[in-house]
């Protein structure tokens, strides 16, 4: 008995081992990147690599961020990235929020149909919209700005957004709902006193998931804004890459060292609720 | 009407606009535009029936873009299922593995510029990392972006580093869905690991395991970031795929909103043929 469960420890142990070996391994990517960011131009090219970066400067991200003649500035997609991300986060909560909640919990005509078809849209892939789209947004005047950004970032996640929240809502007891009615409570005081309070778990994990999605969305920014003042931090990065194009990694690396804090921030503090929002976004398939 | 339908319709006013406009017009309007002659400034377009769609036929480089697509789609998708699936099936229990499981994921959280612009830089052919330690190792170092033998591979490659996080955390949910009486069952009956797996995991798995096939393929369809980042779409056409001549198509080459759209229709008409295909071969109860 002792020998088998001695051997079965030495498994396991051998299992961790391998995988934090598996996980540094992993990381290595990132962990080359910042100790780049981090490097005097002359150190960068240096072989053997040297992980550990030594002297430290922080020369690369203050050219980054101020910016040199060479470079959409970094600091300014900084904060064009946090602006259509916190917008495009609070339109879609606000709107799928609203759609949700008589989805989940009222009688009328057309609803079956109006859920169906928000479901069925989900598999609309995005690069199928992009030429009509443009056309869109170019009519309304809304190219190189922030709702040409916002708005159709919002819409994409809109039903997800719907299918998400509207499999909660149906989930809550409707004991609260009804004494607040019995109170003289009318839908709206019903809706924004009772379900959304007791709805923050999902609604911070949808959040989170419009978040990353808009942080990081690529293709629609490239084409929809053509004033480098106005490029969120992906299009600007990858415009970083022309500019510098080999002669220093050191910008580059630290402007997408600069790209991955907030949702790193947002991973440590909210770990939980992300991998939430993810877990539940396989519900939709 | 009743006064809870006209609720209903008031909550439901803001989103379904938002919804109608951006998303099921410019579905439409895109289909409209596959017919006609659409180009940016163009005032008066024309309809041209089928010459967008004719046109397609001919098109070598689009030939080129859809079967490197193609290659790509069926070329990832085993590292794909296998890798998040194995991670899941370590970290499903054991010790450190919150931490290991946030570890996996980190790249998920990362915009795919700079995942590539991080892998361009451990792959650099001359004082990258990757290529020294190769070298140590007594390894063929080359240039792997810019060997049509190896491009694609390397964006293979780096998509699974990028992707699995996301797998791995839906593998994991559905691991947990399984009951383990199960498996103690199995054990009961002197049933080994591998047994187990193939008799429980795998079957019970299977709406996850079809989950992750369509949504893999979906994207996979609509590959451009990573290529964008990493070759162009080089050397040569190597690693040019359907998004990627879309969008130049319609934005760097004149602005030929009909051929896009065309393209665009094509891509998506694939898109559903596949996913309706793997829900057939997929879908179904386990034999148990």
């Amino acid at each position: 008995m002792g020998s088998v469960r001695r051997r079965v420890d030495g498994k396991r142990l051998a299992l961790t081992a391998a995988l934090l070996a598996l996980a540094v391994f992993w990381l290595s990517p990132v962990a080359w990147m910042v100790a780049t960011s981090l490097k005097p131009t002359e150190d960068i090219v240096r072989l053997p690599p040297e992980w550990i970066p030594w002297p430290v400067t922080g020369a690369h991200y203050r050219e980054v961020l101020v910016g040199s003649s060479r470079t959409a500035r970094v600091g300014r997609a900084f904060a064009n990235s946090l602006a259509v991300a916190t917008g495009s986060v609070i339109l879609v909560l606000a709107t799928s929020a609203l759609a949700a909640y008589p989805l989940a919990r009222m009688r009328f005509r057309g609803r079956d149909l109006v859920f169906a078809v928000l479901v069925g849209s989900l598999m609309i892939p995005n690069a199928v919209l992009l030429v009509p789209q443009y056309v869109l947004v170019q009519k309304l005047g809304w190219l190189s700005t922030y709702q040409g950004l916002i708005v159709p970032e919002a819409a994409m996640l809109f039903a997800f957004g719907v299918f998400l929240l509207r499999q909660f809502f149906i989930t809550m007891p409707r004991e609260l709902e009804d004494a607040a009615r019995i109170d003289g409570a009318g839908p709206w005081q019903v809706f924004s006193r009772i379900v959304l309070p007791l709805s923050q778990p999902v609604l911070a994990a949808l959040a989170i998931f419009a978040f990353r999605s808009a942080w990081n969305d690529f293709l629609w920014p490239l084409i929809a804004v053509n004033k480098p003042d106005m490029f969120p931090l992906p299009v600007a990065l990858a415009l970083l890459r022309s500019a510098y194009s080999s002669d220093s990694y050191g910008p580059i690396m630290a402007g997408a060292a600069l790209s991955a804090l907030p949702l790193l921030v947002v991973f440590v503090v909210a770990n939980r609720r992300i991998v939430e929002g993810v877990r539940l976004s396989g519900l939709k398939g | 009407m009743s006064r809870e339908a006209r609720t209903a319709y008031a909550f439901l006013a803001p989103g379904l606009l938002l919804f109608a406009v951006f998303r099921l017009y410019p579905l439409l309007e895109g289909l409209r535009l596959s017919f006609t002659n659409a180009r940016l400034g163009r005032a008066a377009e024309q309809w041209v029936g089928l010459a967008n769609y004719a046109r397609l036929v001919e098109d070598t480089r689009f030939h080129v873009s859809l079967w490197n697509t193609a290659f790509y789609t069926v070329a990832s998708t085993l590292p794909i299922l296998s890798v998040p699936l194995a991670l899941a099936l370590a970290l499903n229990r054991g010790a450190l593995r919150s931490l290991l499981r946030s570890v996996f994921f980190f790249p998920f959280t990362l915009s795919v510029v700079t995942v590539g612009l991080a892998w361009l830089w451990l792959l650099d052919p001359v004082v990258g990392p990757f290529n020294y330690y190769l070298r140590a190792l007594g390894g063929p170092a080359r240039s792997w972006l810019a060997d049509p033998q190896t491009a694609m591979w390397a964006i293979i490659a780096t998509t699974v580093w990028w992707v699995t996080g996301y797998y791995l955390v839906i593998y994991l949910a559905g691991l947990q869905d399984i009951p383990r009486d199960l498996y103690e069952a199995a054990a009961l009956d002197g049933a080994s690991a591998g047994r187990s797996f193939r008799a429980i995991t795998l079957p019970l798995l299977r709406p996850v395991l079809l989950f992750v096939v369509v949504t893999h393929v979906i994207g996979s369809f609509q590959l451009f970031g990573q290529v964008f980042v990493l070759t162009g779409g080089g050397p040569g056409d190597a690693t040019r795929t359907v998004v990627q001549h879309l969008y130049e198509t319609a934005f760097q080459n004149f602005f030929q909103f009909g051929a896009a759209s065309a393209m665009a229709w094509v891509l998506f008409a694939l898109i559903l043929f596949f996913s309706v295909l793997q829900f057939r071969l997929l879908s179904g109860h386990p034999e148990h």
